[in-house]
């Protein structure tokens, strides 16, 4: 489980909550803390007060993959091949483990053609496939995925979910505008003016949604 | 004042990079556009390309009629030029106060732009973009960061644009504004699928729920919401 309690952070105020394994959506208005509360669960932000834990370990000793919407912003290599391979190499992995574990992962994804290619000369959305495939490289525990979606085709969406899924992660935590897909998630919260106003299984927390602009278009058509 | 016989036209327009080429034909004539594709096909290539920031390597660009445009970036960060919300406001020649409240962000003009969240950042930036008329405007993925909400919000704001046209590139799976003519990028070529609602039976690429409707024979008569839920209460058997 992760716990999360007595959290303090910029305009994020949490009491206690529990996220179980499998894959929770956050959703919620611009700027309600969305990105905060995937910052701190990540340990790239350290809260003023309160604790996180994941299976009762602190974010920043937990194995952990993170992939910012912006993916230009995360990239520390020129070459796509590089860039997927640098988890492994900060650990010292063998040249030789490195180099199959880039080549899976690229063709899991469909990205092995850009291998050879200049991170500069790719799309906004091919971008995010190789920051992808750099946080789930090394298998982490735990997966942080900031509005990965917003950049991806449907195709592309539904192949990632795949992937995801097949991550090995336990803990898969995503922020997304994408209805449809925050509803194939296990767990959903919903965050509003620095608060988790509701957390549940998708089904309890879109009903509490029902005639908002959260509430999936397709389950209001019903299709 | 919309000048008459407003139009943008692609002749023959090739951009190369290495094994990846976009080849693209087709007039684009007053009314909104949606231009989808798979993910690298070229849509903010072609974006640039309409907006003349990409020169092409055979084919010409033609902008008939057309005395303004905007090419607003799918990254909000790219046109920011302001050290404060204020200082961006005045850049576009607008009052901070009005452009907050078209904005529906509660926050101080003295704050950084980049202190606000993207979703904020992109509204900030389209409160700006759309305080003007343009005979051309470009939105490369206007819908990423907003919520469904603002989605909603833009969708109705762009559906109400009157004249000039309009191109929008995105990948988004349920928020559109009322499109006049679809295009879809497949296989390194620009296709004209044609007017809508015609079009959506021959998208490729389409969202799943329109997929989903027009699998059961209830293709909607446009892409917004509204019309989308109308189609759906058809397939339900409430014609």
């Amino acid at each position: 489980m992760i716990t999360i309690t007595n959290i303090r952070y910029h305009s994020l105020t949490i009491d206690t909550l529990t996220v179980p394994p499998g894959i929770t959506s956050v959703v919620g208005p611009n700027g309600s803390g969305k990105t905060t509360l995937l910052k701190l669960c990540a340990g790239i932000a350290i809260p003023d007060a309160g604790q996180i834990h994941i299976d009762g370990v602190s974010p920043r000793e937990t194995e952990m993959g993170w992939v910012n919407e912006f993916p230009d912003k995360n990239i520390l290599f020129s070459r796509v091949s590089d860039e997927i391979a640098s988890a492994l190499r900060f650990c010292h992995t063998p040249c030789r483990d490195t180099d199959e574990a880039v080549r899976r992962i690229a063709n899991t994804l469909s990205i092995g053609h850009l291998l050879s290619r200049e991170m500069r000369e790719i799309s906004g959305g091919e971008k995010m496939l190789v920051a992808l495939a750099a946080a789930v490289v090394n298998s982490p525990k735990l997966l942080v995925l900031d509005e990965y979606d917003s950049h991806l085709d449907t195709a592309h969406c539904d192949h990632m979910e795949t992937v995801i899924r097949e991550s090995g992660a336990s803990y898969v935590i995503r922020c997304t505008q994408q209805m449809e897909t925050a509803a194939h998630s296990d767990h959903l919260l919903f965050v509003e003016r620095g608060m988790v106003k509701y957390a549940g299984t998708p089904e309890t927390v879109f009903t509490s949604l029902s005639g908002t602009p959260f509430y999936p278009l397709s389950w209001r058509c019903r299709v | 004042m919309a000048v008459p016989g407003m139009r943008l036209v692609l002749d023959g327009v090739t951009v190369e990079r290495g094994i990846w080429s976009l080849v693209a034909c087709g007039t684009f004539s007053e009314g909104i556009h949606l231009v989808t594709g798979l993910v690298g096909s070229g849509k903010s290539t072609l974006a640039l390309l309409m907006a003349g920031l990409c020169p092409p390597v055979r084919g010409t660009v033609v902008r008939e009629g057309i005395k303004n445009m905007m090419l607003s970036t799918q990254f909000p960060e790219f046109h920011i030029t302001g050290l404060s919300v204020a200082e961006e406001c005045a850049s576009w020649g607008l009052d901070t106060d009005t452009v907050l409240r078209s904005a529906r962000l509660e926050i101080s003009g003295n704050m950084s732009p980049f202190s606000l969240s993207r979703g904020e950042l992109k509204r900030l930036h389209f409160a700006c973009v759309l305080s003007r008329q343009y005979d051309l405007l470009l939105l490369d993925e206007p819908f990423s960061s907003l919520d469904c909400g603002e989605k909603e919000r833009l969708c109705r704001d762009l559906t109400s644009r009157d004249q000039g046209i309009t191109v929008v590139f995105t990948h988004e799976q349920s928020a559109f504004p009322r499109v006049d003519r679809l295009w879809e990028i497949a296989g390194g070529e620009l296709c004209d699928l044609g007017r809508v609602p015609d079009s959506i039976l021959r998208w490729q690429y389409a969202p799943a729920l329109i997929k989903r409707l027009v699998g059961a024979g209830r293709c909607p008569f446009n892409l917004t919401m509204d019309e989308i839920q109308e189609a759906a209460c058809r397939m339900h058997g409430y014609d």
